[in-house]
């Protein structure tokens, strides 16, 4: 016991508590007692509104693509016999992991700015006569979170998917099913916890995220994470940045809690 | 199951479209525009030049590293402890203490970041020094965490229970046995907990101020106001770093255990 006490008391006097009494100052008003009025205030307003709906709307298809990008590209990572190519690849997906957020942002400039990769590409080749505006878009940030969080989910599928013996799918092969049987009655089935892992990941990071939405996005695109940064910083409006923190941490939790269930993963 | 054509495409799809950028980047650093562009135009190393020589950045990246060292070294202070109880010992409330630790990981850095600037910061309890520390200390400590419970796990208990049979005593086991022989992923658990807070935007981003910021906060307030490729310059010098620590721990530990 006096082994773990120094470490929850930091955990709880630094983190908890502190967690807690800003909760709390968001509920609690001294006049009127208890409170849920800023809640709905933040439904109320259109653009607090819209910004919470987009997070969401963005870190579902984030989502969605990371899976349909990520699952035959974990597949093939599985598949490769040859272990040094096999630890080359895993490093190269790695790699983003560990490198500088805003770094790996920048890059997105340098493609879809006005004179970037893409807007000369199309000039080029004459789809667009001007360049056309790709930044500051709900897509450029769609594809900046999607280069962010992806490498969570190949990590997750590549971990999920080695530990399905192989025999199984000569098993069920043997047995008369054919390719697509064999994928959605037992490779998937299989396969459930990382795409739940990774999906968890994905979705909460990118509905978190700061940096991808303030470079990309900007105040043009407003989410949750960067309309949280604008109350605080520029507005110092405290109650109604603490009212989007409480929502951002439930909204996660819930999210948590709900792929959780679905997936039938009881531990943490 | 036989992997498809498919697979492989999408596979090298998603490495171009993993690495792509970091190559644009990467070339975008040495280019002669004054504007960030690709192609890039030219070749010289001015952006490099530029960026090593501006005191915004300097004093950013002296302070990254020394909250990085400092947050590792409580982290794994904190950690190593906790690790071991977990590891070895079953005892009352041993649920409640790995949601503890891993707690930090479930709240947004964000709300973490607000929620310390508004009680610490903004009451006067803490310097935003202290408290910028502290919040870094908590986001990596569940890494820290993880990583040396996981590496003492994989320590045979007998090897310290020949220890004690031999007459040392538990403290003395733990100094002289275990903690030589976690001693690789001690230093993982070091470099890992590192990365993340020299990389850290969200808690940082509430608790920096006039003089105390992080260089990936600098970053981000210099690209509000300029364009050019210094901070191409300065992503590639911390790119190459990275890419020596991942291929470091890659030789000491393989990169399965990295996450």
């Amino acid at each position: 016991m006096l082994l773990v006490l120094p470490t929850i008391s930091f955990v709880v006097v630094f983190f908890l508590i502190p967690l807690l009494m800003v909760f709390g100052q968001s509920v609690y008003h001294p006049p009127g007692g208890w409170t849920l009025w800023p809640y709905f205030s933040f439904f109320q307003d259109r653009v607090a509104r819209e910004a919470y709906f987009r997070s969401i709307y963005i870190a579902f298809w984030t989502t969605l693509f990371a899976i349909f990008i990520s699952y035959p590209a974990s597949s093939a990572i599985v598949s490769i016999k040859n272990r040094s190519l096999k630890t080359f690849v895993m490093t190269l997906t790695v790699l983003p992991l560990m490198t500088n957020p805003v770094a790996r942002t920048f890059a997105w400039l340098a493609i879809l700015g006005r004179h970037g990769l893409i807007n000369k590409l199309f000039i080029w080749l004459g789809v667009y006569k001007e360049p056309v505006r790709l930044l500051y878009t709900e897509g450029a940030v769609f594809v900046g979170l999607l280069q962010l969080f992806m490498p969570l989910m190949i990590l997750s599928l590549v971990s999920a998917l080695e530990n399905i013996p192989e025999d199984l799918f000569l098993a069920a092969r043997s047995l008369g099913a054919n390719g697509f049987k064999t994928f959605i009655k037992v490779k998937l089935p299989l396969s459930k916890e990382g795409l739940i892992i990774g999906g968890t990941l994905v979705f909460t990071g990118s509905i978190t995220a700061y940096v991808t939405p303030a470079i990309l996005g900007g105040s043009k695109v407003l989410m949750l994470s960067t309309l949280l940064y604008q109350k605080a910083s520029v507005v110092l409006d405290w109650n109604m940045a603490t009212v989007i923190a409480v929502i951002m941490f439930l909204t996660t939790l819930f999210i948590n809690g709900l792929l959780r269930r679905v997936g039938g993963i009881r531990k943490a | 199951m036989k992997t498809g054509l498919f697979s492989y495409f999408m596979l090298v799809l998603a490495i171009i479209f993993l690495i792509g950028p970091f190559v644009i980047i990467f070339s975008a650093s040495f280019s002669q525009s004054q504007t960030l562009s690709f192609p890039p135009v030219g070749f010289t190393l001015f952006w490099f030049q530029k960026v090593v020589s501006m005191p915004m950045f300097i004093n950013a990246f002296k302070i990254s590293i020394q909250i990085a060292i400092l947050a590792s070294f409580f982290a794994l202070l904190l950690g190593i402890p906790v690790a071991y109880a977990l590891a070895r010992f079953s005892f009352f409330g041993k649920r409640v203490v790995e949601l503890a630790t891993t707690f930090p990981v479930i709240v947004p850095q964000m709300v973490a970041g607000l929620a310390l600037l508004r009680i610490f910061v903004l009451m006067g309890v803490f310097s935003i020094n202290t408290t910028l520390l502290i919040g870094h200390t908590i986001i990596i400590l569940p890494f820290a965490v993880r990583m040396i419970h996981s590496s003492i796990l994989n320590l045979p208990v007998s090897v310290e229970e020949a220890a004690v049979s031999l007459g040392a005593s538990r403290i003395k086991a733990f100094f002289l046995v275990v903690l030589p022989n976690i001693s690789v992923g001690l230093i993982s658990a070091f470099i890992l907990t590192f990365i993340t807070s020299f990389n850290n935007v969200p808690i940082s981003l509430f608790l920096t101020g006039p003089g105390v910021s992080t260089l990936p906060i600098v970053m981000l307030t210099y690209m509000e106001y300029y364009f050019d490729p210094s901070i191409a310059a300065l992503a590639t010098i911390l790119i190459v770093i990275t890419l020596g620590v991942v291929f470091t721990m890659q030789k000491l530990l393989g990169v399965s255990k990295i996450i």
